[in-house]
């Protein structure tokens, strides 16, 4: 059925693409997912869920100060106290003191100095909760506080005070392509602008947890919500001083992670197993709400000067950026490690847009200061630059008197462009098919008028309007770590079981990857189990990041399956006298191609093949095409796939009080394809959603470095009340290098919601905000400013 | 402090503090651990529990508030092995992701339902607003909601 046309799944209308895959039985079907049973009834357990019997407490003691030396740090008081097992100083730290994703620049235990308020100066263990708390307050510790620095610009200028020895700058990250000066020249129409986003908390629902059990034979267990297990036993065994091998780090489920428990379970797990260590006893930490927003890494906060030109006719010739990105204390997944990597980095990639723009000059300083730091948070530094360039287009329009959708498509990336850092796209890239197919669902050019004068917007209390946005995405980290191992086992009955290190969070990559696996054997998704990820168990993955889980998991999946596979087909063929190039596997049953009505079941061939001495097991191991980058002028091909996503917004801003409800969210991607549709639009809409926050309301409030809204009822998360109508669009263009032609979707859905509704309140009341969130108050004023 | 009432449809009698909060007394003291605690504030909603069918925020209340009540958890809302048809459509229409808020969202979706029968979307909106969600956004579980309460007219 080659060549034949598929209908794609769209919510109100059907679009048709060529599909290159023969008809399947699980791929890209509305598998239900496999925990929906435990969780809707409560059964699943999550880390805190776990018996605390037998367990000590474990507890941080945080720094008040912002930037301080540690003078003195006197512990005899609390140690006195009844119910305290022990209390650790940074010299109880038997290994090195140190951790982080990327570079291990966090200590674990403070000794020299304080970068952060929340820094981590002493570590309690005792028998109850109460009494590590009440421990805490026992220590004694003298500080000398030091100037402290809390903006990017003010880090980077000569005398400013040291967040690291080594200095503020942190790292470079250059893209030099043609030549700018020229672009501008050829320019008829310039803007220049300059935007700012916010630090913002990734608000998953369950707090942090980690349990550390040590054993007698020297080794030590780590459970808990881990997104990246692999990276917590990286940090553990270092600081522990013994080797990775002695280090097990089992993943619970967890419950929401959005990058930002690639983070904290490294601090949480690294100061749980030093506390199990030191006290030969299992330690249990959990962090409360108000601590996980203090502690633990958040979305970057960034200035961007952005200057874009084009001709009269909307054709672009140059852009230029500068980048500030707050690195806040420590590293974390900030900086790049060659040829690809970090926030940093792939921000600096991404700032150009999804344009061809033949002359760009970007440069990106990362930059520490004493706020709490910047990680990994879904859009991995996309949805800031995403924020300006979809921003700057749409001022560009306004200038050039354009309809923002006809300067996108003319711009934008097709088959055989080339992006600002050289990179040929040379497949799978559907991204004006995307915007026309948005554009027909949301009836675009029905709709979009040129914005509103003063005079107009004043007449009436309430005023509409739309706005639109385009992006890009990377599948895949870019870095040495993005190979990845499954392990399949078929056992005698038919059964099968899964070993893989991606972890699940609640994207349903548990779900996705049985089903790769069930159609690449042949049998059913109930018949695949998969085991929950452990460091001894299940082989080397990465981490759970990149909008990589399906794509690059999916192929060692599918190559582990096609290797036990084969002494399946190898025993059917036995049994049935047919060669096994013939044989299909599908739906539990093994049969002739050529003649369907000759087969075997499933699990009679297995039976079989354990009977007859074959391999029950398959390997499989796969790394994307080996990236490229060069930092000093960003050429190369630091991601082997993208996916495309065009979003519009309709919103009604109230004139009165700068009030925007968004009414609507039209968003169309190209993910290759849907392995399970119904998760896809789970991760398309709760996306957008965080990506209403982002354009709305999200944003940690930072005075002399200490957060001021360290719980809910300060941090704003949207609730079902701002929910707009969202129409999740999937359309397939196979990526040549996924299985079944997938590619990545987990992250693409937050990046351009923030920057369509903006266009859509400046489309609606004349107003234009450079600086997120585009709070109430924030538009009120804008729009007061405008009256003058 | 002994204290005496109905949970999950059977009567029970525990000793307890009277500080002792509800979501310790659910999940440490008699081990129903579907009841979550997200912030310990009552902004997040994922403590939900009902009680004399209202939705309640187990972490705001203390063990003697419990005395001579009806509790339902997330434990006693499926009977046997057959899902409540709100859990049923949770699952089936996809509202469900990293599930840390589902056990306090299906039982704020019970106690919606049980006053509204037939609520509008705006109003299923309305009613599901203490409790947050950070995967989803919303509106499959409000799919879920609207096809459950048809479902349970019939």
């Amino acid at each position: 059925m080659k060549g034949e046309k598929r209908k794609v799944i769209l919510k109100e209308k059907k679009v048709e693409i060529p599909l290159a895959k023969e008809e399947l039985e699980v791929v890209g079907k509305q598998v239900i997912r496999k925990d929906g049973y435990e969780k809707v009834t409560g059964r699943l357990k999550f880390g805190a869920d776990f018996d605390k019997a037998g367990f000590l407490h474990g507890k941080v003691l945080r720094s008040p100060h912002a930037h301080a030396l540690i003078k003195k740090v006197d512990v005899e008081k609390a140690k006195a106290l009844p119910g305290v097992v022990a209390i650790l100083t940074a010299e109880d730290v038997p290994g090195r003191n140190g951790f982080g994703a990327i570079i291990p620049d966090q200590p674990v235990i403070c000794g020299e100095k304080v970068r952060f308020i929340g820094d981590g100066v002493a570590l309690v263990a005792a028998e109850s909760e109460e009494a590590a708390i009440e421990a805490l307050k026992l220590i004694d510790v003298e500080y000398e506080p030091l100037s402290a620095v809390f903006s990017p610009v003010e880090a980077m200028k000569p005398g400013a005070p040291k967040v690291h020895e080594n200095g503020n700058l942190l790292t470079t990250v250059r893209i030099r392509k043609g030549d700018t000066e020229k672009g501008f020249q050829e320019a008829e129409v310039i803007v220049e602008q300059t935007y700012s986003l916010p630090f913002v908390e990734h608000a998953y629902m369950e707090p942090d947890v980690a349990m550390a059990i040590p054993h007698e034979d020297g080794t030590i267990t780590v459970k808990g919500p881990m997104q990246a297990p692999f990276t917590v036993r990286r940090n553990i065994a270092p600081v522990l001083h013994i080797p990775i091998s002695k280090v097990q780090c089992v993943q619970t489920h967890l419950g929401g992670g959005f990058g930002g428990k690639e983070d904290s379970s490294i601090d949480i797990g690294v100061r749980a197993a030093l506390l199990a260590w030191k006290t030969k006893r299992p330690v249990r930490m959990e962090y409360e709400r108000e601590e996980v927003t203090l502690s633990t890494a958040k979305r970057h906060p960034m200035i961007i000067q952005c200057k874009v030109g084009a001709k009269r006719d909307g054709t672009l010739t140059a852009l230029e950026g500068t980048i500030y990105n707050e690195q806040g204390a420590y590293a974390s997944l900030g900086p790049i490690i060659p040829p690809a990597g970090g926030t940093h980095a792939h921000a600096v990639i991404m700032l150009p847009g999804p344009y061809v723009i033949p002359h760009v000059k970007v440069d990106g300083y990362l930059v520490y200061t004493n706020h709490p730091y910047g990680g990994a948070m879904r859009g991995f530094g996309a949805p800031q630059v995403n924020f300006v360039h979809e921003s700057i287009i749409d001022e560009l329009a306004e200038a050039l008197q354009m309809n923002p959708y006809d300067l996108r498509m003319k711009n934008c990336f097709e088959l055989g462009s080339v992006t600002a850092t050289g990179q040929v796209l040379d497949q799978s890239i559907a991204l004006k098919e995307t915007m026309r197919s948005a554009a027909d669902q949301f009836e675009w050019f029905k709709r979009w008028r040129p914005p509103p004068s003063k005079e107009e917007v004043e007449k009436v209390e309430k005023r509409r309007g739309v706005g639109m946005a385009i992006g890009w995405y990377r599948t895949s980290i870019g870095t040495f770590s993005d190979g990845c191992g499954a392990n399949v086992y078929v056992h005698e009955d038919g059964s099968v079981i899964l070993h893989t290190g991606i972890t699940e969070m609640g994207q349903g990559s548990h779900t996705v990857l049985a089903q790769i696996a069930a159609e690449e054997l042949g049998v059913r998704i109930e018949d695949v189990r998969i085991v929950v990820p452990d460091t001894d168990i299940v082989p080397e993955a990465g981490p759970t990041v990149g909008s990589r889980s399906t794509t690059l998991m999916g192929n060692a999946i599918i190559m582990a399956s096609q290797a036990v596979k084969a002494s399946i087909l190898e025993a059917a063929s036995e049994i049935l006298g047919v060669p096994a190039e013939r044989l299909v596997a599908r739906n539990r049953l093994i049969f002739d191609r050529d003649d369907q009505t000759r087969g075997v079941e499933f699990k009679e061939a297995a039976r079989r093949a354990l009977a007859t001495g074959k391999r029950m097991m398959g390997q499989g191991w796969w790394a994307p095409p080996r990236p490229s980058f060069d930092v000093e002028t960003g050429q190369g091909y630091p991601y082997f796939v993208y996916t495309y996503n065009t979003q519009m917004a309709e919103v009604e801003v109230d004139t009165k009080t700068g009030h925007v409800e968004v009414i609507k969210v039209v968003a169309c991607f190209d993910i290759g394809r849907a392995i399970n549709p119904i998760l896809v639009e789970g991760q398309i809409e709760g996306g957008i959603m965080m990506g209403l926050g982002y354009a709305m309301m999200e944003e940690v409030l930072l005075k002399e470095g200490k957060v001021q809204n360290l719980n809910f009822q300060d941090y704003m998360i949207p609730t079902a009340m701002d929910a707009p109508e969202i129409v999740p669009m999937i359309l397939e263009d196979p990526n040549r290098y996924g299985p079944f032609g997938a590619k990545g979707i987990g992250e693409m859905p937050n990046i351009p919601t923030a920057p369509a509704i903006i266009n859509a309140v400046a489309n609606a009341v004349g107003v234009r905000i450079r600086d997120l969130p585009a709070h109430s108050e924030k538009v009120f004023h804008a729009m007061r400013g405008r009256r003058g | 402090m002994k204290i005496s009432f109905i949970l999950n449809g059977k009567k029970i009698e525990i000793d307890a503090p009277p500080d002792r909060r509800v979501v310790d007394l659910l999940r440490e003291d008699l081990n129903l651990t579907g009841t979550k605690e997200g912030c310990g504030e009552g902004e997040c909603g994922a403590c939900t529990i009902l009680v004399n069918g209202e939705s309640r925020l187990s972490c705001l209340m203390l063990a003697p508030q419990l005395e001579g009540q009806k509790v339902t958890t997330i434990e006693g809302l499926a009977s046997a092995e057959k899902l409540h048809p709100i859990q049923q459509a949770f699952v089936e229409f996809g509202a469900v992701q990293c599930g840390f808020c589902s056990p306090g969202m299906v039982l704020a979706s019970t106690n919606l339902l049980q006053k509204n029968p037939n609520p509008s979307r705006a109003e299923i909106r309305e009613g599901i607003s203490g409790n947050f969600c950070r995967c989803t956004g919303y509106q499959k579980i409000v799919d879920a909601v609207e096809a459950a309460a048809r479902k349970m007219k019939i």
